[in-house]
């Protein structure tokens, strides 16, 4: 479904450049759900960014469907591809109704059936009809996390780009936008990236996994695996470790 | 634990709004001693403004009752703001979440230092005062001291820039610290080295800690005892090494609702809040 060949992306020039991703590659299969972890400055969020069109394709190959994307990307790619994004509070329209985030799309895609179309959208996401005409300040973190997620699937794509999509929320409120990936992956068929820091949630959610370090790929590996504890990469073993807890017999992690 | 070195009885913070009164905090008590004490609870249960309300830096138009308030056998809602002015800062500091907001973007790192030392050593001079705030981001572990000193906070890292703040709060030797999410904005291994650094400092300083926090987890492994904080309200007091055995619904519920590497759990548990919990 998306093949990702030595991805490079770099911003500024001269003394300025920075390579924020360095020759990243893997491949995910239609229905797959695929992860990738790192600390900030890893360039995780960077290569979600590539794929859609908010950061440049400085070298490599991003093909989706068999593929190759264009730039600027076609009206085309966002009816197969849509993202999320990670502050709920920063990624909706604070003055338009739930209705008008939901039906822009929609108008940009000359789709028809728009009033069935969000009662729909609204029904998947397990909001009722009577958040249709509420404001984003009116709705709670994960209230609103729901009307994001039900604007990416409107348009029905196949692949949706998480890019931390619970790590603005309540741990309680977490477990209710996780558990409704996975049934909306389950009935719909979805295509699932996920970015997130938090081992655990990836590993929840996605079956393998690629794990970052400075623009560069550490290490691919399956949530089975990280599971069982087995990682090959010293950074990979110290985020598991990182993610049980504070441990006051450990050893000293990596200097910052 | 002869006499408490922090002793709150029914504290409640009130913020009178437009559309009525809104009590943020509902009668909290608690009594600390040398030990570390962690706060959970998600967002909006008061635990923030519990921490606040300690150190009198509840926002306007807040409202602050307790029975009592006392910090080393000193009133806290009596004393005067030249005696607050001394406490806080001097005997006891906070760390907030984000050091990008909570350092001075125009002023050294350590320059920064030194002005919350002398503030509370009036006599010590400006040598004094800079071997001082070397000595203290060497205890943070900051590689380069003399480096880090003289940098602008928008020139070191996130985790770096905590333990600057850390090295701040602590120049004076408080008593108390209260660490509000002080590793949220940070990376996890990078606060796992915060938390490293907060705890040699804790456990050989001998001060009091109450670390405030939305991880249950992250609590649970770095603190003695733990408050569980839901709608202002203590739900649950109990030591953080049985919180397997925690009774009340809402903390089992927390603890069951992430998800862990161990287990593969599917669907997660979800919290059915129970209005009776609020009473």
């Amino acid at each position: 479904m998306l093949d990702i060949q030595n991805l490079k992306v770099v911003y500024g020039t001269g003394r300025l450049r920075v390579e924020a991703v360095k020759n990243v590659s893997f491949h995910v299969e239609a229905g797959a759900s695929y992860g990738l972890v790192g600390e900030s400055g890893s360039g995780k969020s960077t290569v979600l960014r590539a794929i859609c069109g908010l950061a440049p394709i400085s070298g490599g190959h991003v093909r989706v469907d068999g593929k190759e994307v264009k730039t600027p990307r076609e009206k085309s790619f966002y009816r197969t591809v849509q993202m999320v994004f990670q502050d709920p509070y920063a990624s909706l329209h604070p003055r338009h109704t739930v209705d008008r985030t939901l039906s822009e799309p929609l108008a940009i895609h000359g789709e028809k059936d728009a009033e069935a179309r969000i009662l729909q959208a609204l029904k998947e996401v397990g909001l009722g009809p009577s958040f249709r005409f509420r404001y984003p300040h009116q709705l709670s973190g994960g209230q609103r996390q729901r009307v994001a997620i039900a604007r990416a699937l409107i348009l029905r794509p196949k692949v949706l780009l998480l890019d931390e999509p619970t790590s603005a929320l309540d741990a309680s409120v977490q477990a209710e936008i996780l558990n409704l990936l996975d049934d909306l992956r389950r009935e719909l068929g979805l295509t699932y990236i996920l970015v997130s820091h938090d081992l655990a949630v990836v590993a929840h959610l996605c079956e393998r996994l690629l794990v970052m370090q400075h623009g560069e790929a550490v290490e691919e590996t399956t949530s089975v695996a990280l599971r069982s504890g087995q990682a090959s990469n010293s950074y990979t073993q110290s985020l598991i470790q990182a993610s049980q807890g504070f441990s006051r017999e450990a050893p000293a992690p990596l200097a910052i | 634990m002869t006499k408490p070195l922090l002793d709150v009885e029914d504290l409640r913070v009130r913020f009178h709004l437009r559309t009525g009164t809104v009590e943020a905090v509902r009668g909290v008590s608690f009594q600390l001693g040398r030990e570390r004490l962690g706060i959970v609870g998600e967002s909006g249960s008061g635990k923030s403004q519990t921490g606040r309300a300690i150190l009198g830096l509840t926002p306007p138009p807040g409202e602050v009752t307790a029975q009592r308030l006392a910090f080393d056998g000193i009133d806290l809602l009596t004393a005067s703001k030249r005696t607050l002015r001394e406490l806080r800062g001097g005997r006891i500091s906070m760390v907030m979440q984000d050091p990008k907001y909570s350092l001075n973007p125009v002023m050294t790192i350590g320059e920064q230092i030194i002005e919350a030392y002398r503030a509370h050593a009036r006599k010590a001079g400006r040598g004094e005062a800079r071997d001082r705030a070397l000595a203290m981001l060497e205890a943070v572990k900051m590689r380069d001291p003399g480096r880090v000193f003289a940098l602008y906070p928008h020139e070191v890292s996130g985790g770096m820039g905590q333990r600057a703040m850390i090295a701040m709060m602590l120049v004076t030797e408080p008593d108390l610290l209260i660490a509000d999410e002080p590793t949220s904005a940070l990376d996890v291994t990078v606060s796992m080295e915060v938390l490293r650094i907060l705890d040699e400092l804790v456990s050989e300083r001998g001060m009091g800690l109450i670390f405030i926090s939305h991880d249950l987890k992250l609590v649970s492994s770095f603190c003695d005892r733990v408050l569980v904080m839901y709608a202002g309200r203590v739900v649950e007091e109990l030591q953080a090494k049985h919180l397997r055995e925690a009774k009340h619904p809402y903390t089992q519920g927390l603890m069951s609702c992430l998800p862990t590497l161990a287990n593969d759990v599917r669907p997660l548990p979800t919290l059915n809040r129970d209005p009776a919990w609020a009473q």
